[in-house]
C-alpha cells in the first residue's frame, strides 16, 4: 500500500507577528518555525498505519516550501516516513491554498497513493482547504476534522469531531483523504537514533515550476493585527435595566446566547 | 449580487447557526436564497425562498450528494456567492463546491471588509483581508461572528433531492463523555471571586455557569477558603484559560488572576467597584452587587 | 565561520523543547518539594528511551552518535523545566562517555547499552571525598590487589544519583607511594557490590530530586577485570573526563539562567506599579539586557568549546571558561529575576526562587569557579612562559 501525508511548517504561534514588506503576510524574520501542529496528528497516524502494514507498504512525507521546511520533512521522516519529497518553493506563502492543492495533486495523480492525510488546517493561514481541495482534485473519498481513524481491508473507519463535543462516525473506502484534528493521537517524539538516521533517508527535490499549473483564485490584499480592543464598556443602573443590556450584548458579542 | 446560503441540520433538527448566515446575508447586502438538507417539519422562520432537501433520504453527511444539491442549485440561481458556517459541515463541504466550480474560497470570515472579507489568521492572533479573485466565490463564516437574524415567516419550499451513495457511509453520531471539569477546555467559564461573599452563594455562580453551558471558576481566595476545590483555580497558581466568554463574579483583577485568564475572547466582569482594574480588561463590567445581578441574569438566561 | 546549527541538531533541541514542556515541566516544582521520585524515574526511562543518555556515544554500543553541541542543546533544554532531571542526564553522559574512552571492548558492550537503553536508571562517577574535592588527586580510598580481586576500602561523598545508579565509576589509589595523582587507578563497579555501601542522602539547598549520597567501600571485592584502563593512569582520565563534563554543567546553568530570565521578563510587562508596566522602568529594562547578554555570550562559549570538542580540537581552557561564565551568569540572572519579581519572586508560588536554589551548586560541582579559572589561567599563562 502506498501513503502520503502532506506537512507544512509554520512558525511557533507564541510568537509576535509583524507584516513583511509586502503588507500582505507576516515577516518570517525572527521567526521560529516548526511543523504544523495538525499535520504531527496526520504524520503520527501515517506512521501508525505504515507500521501495522509492515512491509509492502511505503510512506511518503510531502512538503512544499523554501529550504527551511526540510528540517520538518526530517522530523516527519525520523518520525518513521520511508522517504521524502520536497517541493522546492520560495513563494509558497503566496499560493493561495487552490494552488498548493493544485501542486499535491500535481505531484500525486500519477501514483495512486490508497491513503493521503492532511492536517484539518495550518496553524498560520487556518483555511482547511488544502486537504479536501486535494481529494477533490484527485477524485477520491474524503472526510474530514478526524478525532478516531481505524483501517481494515481497504475500508477506513472516522471519527469526526463535531460541534459541541459530539462525534460522528463514518466509513470510506481507499483511496482516500483524511484531514486530522486535535485528539486523534498523542505524535510520538522523534528518538534522536531516528533523527540521526532519518539523514540517509531519501529526500526527493522538486522544483515547484514543475508542478504549478494554476493561477491563484484568491488574494490577500493585507496582513494587519486585529483591531485594537478599546477601553470596555462600563454599564451602571437599575439590576433590571443592566440585565437585558447584558443579555442583548452576550448575543450580538458572542456565540454563548442564542 | 446573490447570496446562496447553505443552512445546517443535525440529528433531526435545523441548527441555530442557520441564522447566522442570514446575519451575515443582511449585512452583505443584496439578494439571498437558503438551501438546507433538513425536513420539512423542521423549516427555517425565514420568508424567502427555501431549496430543501429530505435528509432522510440524503443523508445529514453526506458530502457527494450534499456537494450534487447545491451545484444543482448554483446552476438554477446562478449566485456571486455561496455561503456556509465555517463548522465541521462547513468547512468539510465547501471546499468540493469551491474545487468544483473554480471558484475562491475564504474561509472563516470574521467581517465584510472593503474589497474583501476579513479573515483571522495565525492562530487567531492577525487578521487578513482576502478577495476572490472568480466570478463566484465560496465563503465560510466564523461561527458567532455574525449577529443572528430570525426574520420569522414562513418559506417558499422548493423541494430538491439527489439519488445515489456517495463514496462515504455515514455511521452514526456518538454523544459526548461526561469527564471531569477541564477548564482549559471550558468555552465558557463563571468564575467566583471573594466578592460573592460565601461559600452558600458558589452554587448561585455554579448555576449561571451550567445555564450557560460552562464550567465553575474561581480565584484563589475562594480556593483557599475552601469553598470550591483547586482543580477550579484560574490564575498563575491555578489555570491558563482562554474561554470564549470568561464571566468574573466579585473579582478585583489581581496580576495574578488576569495571567490566567486575559486572553478569553470576551468578558464580562461584575463589580460594585466601578474602579476595580478588571475593569481594564473586562470587554463589559456590570457595576452592581454580583449576588443581586447573577440571580436577575440567571432568571433570564435560563428562561 | 557558520554559527547556525545543523537540521539534526535543530531537531535533537526540538525534542527536548518538547518533552520538557510536556512531561518535566508540570512536575518539576512537585519533585523539588517532595522526597517521592517516581516521576523522576518514570522520566528517566523515556529521556533514555528516546536516546538522551548517550548523545555523543557511538551507535554500536546504544548511542545516538549526535555530537557534542546536540549534547550541549539538550541538556539546556531539559534544564529550562527541571534542573535534577538535567544533571543526571549530563551525569550519565559523562558515564558513558567515560567507558566508551578507557573501558575495554567487554566493558563497553556489557554497561555502556545498559545506561543508554534506560536499563539503569543512571551511572554514578565516584571522585570526590571528604578529604579530596577541588583536588582530588588527594583521595585516600585504596584499591590493593589480592590475587585476581581488588579490595577497596574507603569513601566517597556527594556521588550524583548514587542510591539509583546501575554501575560506578570509581576512583581509588593502587600505589600510595607514588607521586600525587599517578598512583590512582579507575575502575567500574556495579551496584549492589557486596561491601559497597550507599551513605546517607544529603538535604541539600537546591536540585532536590536529584540524589546526593555518600559511598562506603567496606572490603568491597571486585575482579581485577573491574579495571578500566592501565593500572595507576586513572587520574589522567578523571582530568580529561571532567573537562566535558563541564560543558554539561554550563549548558545546565544556561538552561535555569534562560528560565528564570524568560519568566521574569514576561512578568516585568503584566505587573502593574505607579500607573504602568514595570518593565517599563529602566532600572529592569538593564536588568533585562544584562541578563540576556550575559545568557548569550555563555551559549556562543559552550557552542564553541562543544564544537571544538566534538571536532578533536583541544577544549579544556574553553570548556572551563564557559563552564565558568555560564555558571556565574545563570546565577546573576536568577537574582536579577527574584528582583523584578520582588516579594512574589521570593515565595513558592513562582518558580524563581526554585531556579536560584538550582542554580547555585552549578558554580561548585564538577570544578568549582575558583578551580576553573586556575584551569584557564593555567593554560594562559602557559602561553607566556
Ligand atoms: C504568590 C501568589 C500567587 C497567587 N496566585 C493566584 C492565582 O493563581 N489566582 C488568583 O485568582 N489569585 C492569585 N493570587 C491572589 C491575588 O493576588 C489576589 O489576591 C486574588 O486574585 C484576589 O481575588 P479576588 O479578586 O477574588 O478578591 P479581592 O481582591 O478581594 O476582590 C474582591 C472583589 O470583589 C468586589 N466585591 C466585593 N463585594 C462585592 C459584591 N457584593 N458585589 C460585587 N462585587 C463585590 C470588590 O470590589 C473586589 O473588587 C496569588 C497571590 C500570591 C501572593
Ligand atoms: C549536589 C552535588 C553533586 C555532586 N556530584 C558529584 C558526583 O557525582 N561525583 C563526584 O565525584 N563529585 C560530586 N560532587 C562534588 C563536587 O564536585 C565538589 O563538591 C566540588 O568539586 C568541590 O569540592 P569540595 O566540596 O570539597 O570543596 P573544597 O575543595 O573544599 O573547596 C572549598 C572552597 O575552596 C576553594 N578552593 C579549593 N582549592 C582552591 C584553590 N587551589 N584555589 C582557589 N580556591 C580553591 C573552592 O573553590 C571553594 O570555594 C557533587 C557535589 C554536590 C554538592
Amino acid at each position: 500500500m502506498k501513503l502520503l501525508v502532506c506537512i507544512k511548517q509554520v512558525p511557533d504561534m507564541e510568537s509576535r507577528f509583524k507584516p513583511d514588506a509586502s503588507g500582505i503576510w507576516y515577516n518570517e524574520a525572527d521567526l521560529a518555525f516548526r511543523m504544523n501542529e495538525y499535520d504531527e496528528y496526520a504524520v503520527e497516524q501515517a506512521v501508525q498505519l505504515r507500521e501495522k502494514l509492515g512491509e509492502g507498504s511505503e510512506l511518503t512525507v510531502l512538503s512544499i516550501g523554501p529550504d527551511r521546511v526540510v528540517e520538518a520533512i526530517k522530523k516527519a521522516l525520523a518520525m518513521g516516513c520511508d522517504n521524502a519529497v520536497h517541493v522546492q518553493d520560495t513563494a509558497a506563502s503566496a499560493k493561495d491554498p487552490w494552488q498548493i492543492a493544485s501542486i499535491i495533486a500535481g505531484y500525486a495523480k500519477d501514483k495512486s497513493f490508497d491513503v493521503i492525510f492532511t492536517g484539518m488546517q495550518s496553524q498560520d493561514r487556518g483555511s482547511a482547504q488544502v486537504g479536501v481541495t486535494v481529494a477533490e482534485l484527485l477524485g477520491v473519498a474524503c472526510t474530514t476534522t478526524i478525532v478516531g481513524f481505524a483501517y481494515d481491508n481497504g475500508v477506513i473507519t472516522a471519527k469526526r469531531e463535531l460541534e459541541g463535543g459530539i462525534k460522528g462516525a463514518v466509513t470510506l473506502n481507499t483511496p482516500a483523504l483524511v484531514t486530522c484534528q486535535l485528539g486523534l493521537n498523542v505524535p510520538r517524539y522523534p528518538t534522536l537514533p531516528n533523527i540521526m538516521k532519518a539523514k540517509k533517508k531519501e529526500i526527493t527535490a522538486i522544483p515547484a515550476a514543475d508542478l504549478t499549473t494554476s493561477e491563484s483564485l484568491a488574494a490577500t490584499t493585507s496582513f494587519h493585527p486585529p483591531a485594537k480592543k478599546g477601553g470596555g464598556i462600563v454599564l451602571e443602573g437599575d439590576v433590571g435595566e443592566l440585565v437585558d443590556k447584558v443579555i442583548a450584548i452576550l448575543k450580538d458579542k458572542t456565540a454563548v446566547l442564542r | 449580487m446573490k447570496t446562496l446560503l447553505i443552512g445546517e441540520y443535525r440529528e433531526g433538527k435545523m441548527l441555530d447557526s442557520t441564522y447566522e448566515l442570514l446575519g451575515f446575508a443582511q449585512q452583505f447586502g443584496g439578494e439571498s436564497t437558503l438551501l438546507l438538507v433538513g425536513s420539512e417539519t423542521q423549516l427555517p422562520a425565514y420568508a424567502g425562498t427555501l431549496y430543501l432537501a429530505d435528509a432522510a433520504s440524503c443523508g445529514e453527511y453526506n458530502p457527494d450528494l450534499h456537494k450534487k444539491l447545491i451545484l444543482e442549485t448554483v446552476q438554477k440561481e446562478d449566485p456571486d456567492y455561496i455561503v456556509f458556517v465555517h463548522s465541521s459541515y462547513g468547512w468539510d463541504l465547501a471546499p468540493r463546491v469551491a474545487a468544483t466550480l473554480k471558484a475562491a474560497q475564504v474561509s472563516e470570515i470574521i467581517a465584510i471588509a472593503d474589497g474583501g472579507f476579513e479573515v483571522a489568521c495565525c492562530n487567531a492572533k492577525m487578521r487578513r483581508t482576502v478577495k476572490p479573485l472568480t466570478a463566484k466565490a465560496v465563503l465560510t463564516i466564523q461561527a458567532g461572528a455574525f449577529p443572528v437574524l430570525q426574520p420569522g415567516g414562513a418559506p417558499a419550499v422548493v423541494k430538491i433531492s439527489a439519488e445515489g451513495n456517495g463514496r462515504l457511509a455515514f455511521v452514526g453520531y456518538e454523544p459526548t463523555e461526561k469527564k471531569d471539569i477541564d477548564l482549559a477546555k471550558a468555552e465558557v467559564i463563571v468564575s467566583a471571586g471573594r466578592g460573592v461573599g460565601k461559600k452558600d452563594n458558589i452554587p448561585v455562580i455554579q448555576a449561571l455557569a451550567t445555564a450557560l453551558g460552562g464550567e465553575l471558576g474561581a480565584s484563589r481566595p475562594v480556593v483557599d477558603a475552601e469553598w470550591v476545590s483547586h482543580d477550579h483555580q484560574v490564575g498563575t497558581t491555578g489555570q491558563t484559560v482562554s474561554p470564549k466568554l470568561y464571566v468574573a463574579c466579585g473579582i478585583s483583577g489581581a496580576i495574578q488572576h488576569l495571567a490566567g485568564m486575559k486572553k478569553s475572547d470576551f468578558i464580562l466582569a461584575i463589580n460594585k467597584d466601578k474602579d476595580a482594574p478588571i475593569g481594564e480588561i473586562a470587554d463589559v463590567l456590570v457595576v452592581a452587587d454580583v449576588m443581586q445581578f447573577v440571580p436577575a441574569l440567571m432568571a433570564k438566561v435560563a428562561r | 565561520m557558520f554559527l547556525d546549527l545543523t537540521e539534526e541538531q535543530k531537531l535533537i533541541q526540538g525534542t527536548a523543547r518538547d518533552f520538557a514542556k510536556a512531561e518535566l515541566e508540570p512536575v518539576a516544582a512537585a519533585l523539588d518539594q517532595s522526597d517521592d521520585r517516581a516521576p523522576l524515574m518514570a522520566n528517566l526511562k523515556k529521556l533514555a528511551e528516546l536516546g538522551f543518555m548517550g548523545l555523543n556515544v557511538k551507535e554500536q554500543y546504544g548511542g545516538t552518535e549526535a555530537g557534542v553541541v546536540a549534547f550541549s542543546l539538550a541538556i539546556t533544554e531539559i534544564a529550562r523545566a527541571c534542573a535534577s532531571t538535567a544533571v543526571t542526564l549530563s551525569v550519565n553522559n559523562m558515564v558513558c562517555e567515560v567507558i566508551q574512552a578507557v573501558g575495554n571492548e567487554e566493558q563497553k558492550v556489557k554497561y555502556i547499552p545498559k545506561i543508554c537503553s534506560g536499563e539503569y536508571a543512571a551511572g554514578g562517577f565516584g571522585l570526590t571525598e571528604p578529604g579530596a574535592g577541588s583536588d582530588p588527586s588527594g583521595m585516600g580510598t585504596q584499591a590493593v590487589k589480592d590475587g585476581d580481586y581488588f579490595v577497596i576500602n574507603g569513601s566517597k561523598v556527594f556521588i550524583t544519583s548514587a542510591p539509583y545508579a546501575g554501575v560506578f565509576v570509581v576512583w581509588a589509589v593502587t600505589d600510595k607511594d607514588a607521586p600525587k595523582g599517578k598512583g590512582i587507578s579507575c575502575f567500574l563497579i556495579e551496584g549492589g557490590t557486596p561491601g559497597l555501601i550507599i551513605g546517607k542522602e544529603e538535604k541539600k539547598m537546591g536540585q532536590h530530586a536529584s540524589a546526593t549520597n555518600e559511598l562506603i567501600f567496606d572490603n568491597c571485592r571486585v575482579p581485577a577485570s573491574a579495571m578500566m584502563g592501565k593500572l595507576n593512569d586513572g587520574f589522567r582520565i578523571a582530568v580529561a573526563e571532567l573537562t566535558g563534563g563541564r560543558i554539561g554543567i554550563g549548558s545546565l546553568a544556561l538552561g535555569v539562567g534562560l528560565a528564570a530570565m524568560d519568566y521574569a521578563t514576561k512578568y516585568s510587562t503584566e505587573r502593574v506599579q505607579f500607573g504602568q508596566k514595570i518593565s517599563n522602568f529602566q532600572a529592569l529594562q538593564w536588568m533585562i539586557a544584562d541578563g540576556y547578554t550575559e545568557l548569550e555570550a555563555s551559549r556562543l562559549l559552550l557552542m564553541s568549546a562543544a564544537w571544538r570538542k566534538e571536532n578533536g580540537k583541544s577544549f579544556a581552557k574553553e570548556a572551563s571558561m564557559a563552564k565558568l561564565f555560564a555558571t556565574e551568569s545563570a546565577n546573576r540572572a536568577c537574582y536579577s529575576a527574584m528582583q523584578m519579581l520582588g516579594g512574589y519572586g521570593y515565595t513558592q508560588d513562582y518558580p524563581i526562587e526554585r531556579f536560584t536554589r538550582d542554580a547555585r551548586i552549578t558554580a561548585i560541582y564538577e570544578g568549582t569557579s575558583e578551580i576553573q579559572r586556575l584551569i584557564i589561567s593555567r593554560e594562559i599563562l602557559r602561553n607566556f612562559s
